[in-house]
């Protein structure tokens, strides 16, 4: 049986279908650093669930300000700013992709479309617009 | 045994909205509901409007919804759906009357895909051979009988009918993963567009519907793996 081939293709609905599924593995892998690592931190003993639930999921030093936490510079250093804004990025265009595809679901091609999109798009970049500044300004060192 | 059937009616010409018209009949458990329809048409109900040819589950006419799930109705037995059954016509393509539905929105998806043999080498002097390896590739879809009871039980479909649906995949894969044809790349192409395989949320619908039993979903799979691998056999 003689191999037959022909050149990949990448469309957007490919790229997309294969970005959901890598974000939403990615999603889990850091959520459990975080968890993990603020237990080994000592979240066990220096705070509540809800705390630890708030930190699991998006890593940033105002969650746990007000614990019991020993060291603060554990807490809020380089290495959970770049986690926030990978949670960030992740996260929004995950979700916003699937609200995309949840449009499109429903809609033709025509222009309504392309103005849901053109919103989806702007909420998207305010989105992240707001958790950056917000990153900035009490996230990071 | 005495078998209840309640029928979707709806006839443009009288009717504002569809209703349901319940027949009594007896009938054997191993009668068809194929068969029950058409006592009714004959004996009962001469309006009643429904679609059948061949009656021996090849040509594909007579897909409706029994008992809420796609089926053909000359090969569902009485014993199988039991004595109260429900017969409306498939979900997602405007119903003409009756039973009845405007095909052509899905045989234009059907014809989206190209489902015919592209070769533009010259013809051989004989036959365009092919392993029995290679043939088995793409078996399975060759069984499809364009009956829409996949593609009208797809809920995506449902929502957008500009989905090209299972059986427009299906047929698509039927040539994509033959030897001899030569057009994978643009049928993978229009695929992998906004109304192509990313719209399969692999719910499975298509493959329990299938009254040829073809594999649906692994068909899809399939056609998504082409996409991403480039890979063909």
């Amino acid at each position: 049986m003689r191999a037959r081939s022909i050149p990949k293709i990448f469309s957007f609905e490919y790229i997309m279908w294969l970005f959901m599924r890598i974000s939403g593995l990615a999603m889990y892998v850091f959520a459990l650093t975080g968890l993990t690592i603020a237990l080994i931190m000592g979240a066990r003993t220096q705070m509540d669930m809800g705390t630890l639930l708030r930190w699991t999921f998006f890593p940033i030093g105002t969650h746990v300000t007000s614990s019991d936490i020993l060291v603060l510079e554990q807490w809020i250093n380089p290495f959970w700013s770049i986690m926030q804004y990978l949670t960030i990025i992740f996260a929004t265009m995950h979700g916003t992709n699937g609200l995309r595809m949840v449009i499109e679901d429903y809609m033709d091609a025509g222009w309504g479309v392309h103005v849901l999109r053109g919103l989806l798009l702007i909420a998207w970049l305010f989105m992240l617009l707001v958790a950056f500044n917000l990153i900035q300004t009490t996230g990071a060192v | 045994m005495q078998v209840t059937l309640k029928v979707y009616r709806y006839n443009p010409e009288k009717d504002k909205k569809p209703h349901y018209d319940t027949f009594t009949l007896e009938a054997d458990p191993t009668e068809r509901v194929l068969d029950l329809m058409e006592r009714i048409k004959g004996l009962q109900d001469g309006t009643l409007t429904f679609r059948r040819s061949c009656a021996h589950g090849i040509c594909g006419s007579d897909a409706m919804r029994i008992n809420g799930m796609n089926r053909l109705a000359c090969k569902t037995l009485v014993q199988d759906v039991g004595k109260k059954i429900t017969v409306e016509p498939i979900l997602g393509l405007p119903v003409i009357k009756d039973m009845i539905v405007d095909m052509e929105p899905f045989f234009e998806s059907y014809r989206s895909v190209m489902p015919y043999f592209i070769n533009n080498d010259p013809p051989p002097n004989g036959e365009r051979l092919q392993s029995p390896e290679e043939r088995e590739r793409f078996d399975d879809t060759t069984k499809c009988i364009l009956c829409a009871a996949c593609t009208t039980s797809c809920p995506s479909f449902w929502a957008n009918g500009k989905y090209v649906g299972p059986s427009a995949i299906v047929n698509a894969h039927r040539f994509i993963f033959d030897s001899r044809d030569q057009a994978a790349k643009e049928r993978l192409e229009i695929l992998a567009g906004q109304f192509g395989v990313y719209r399969c949320r692999t719910i499975f619908n298509c493959t329990l519907a299938c009254p040829r039993d073809i594999q649906i979903t692994k068909a899809i799979g399939e056609v998504k793996e082409a996409i991403a691998t480039g890979k063909l056999d």
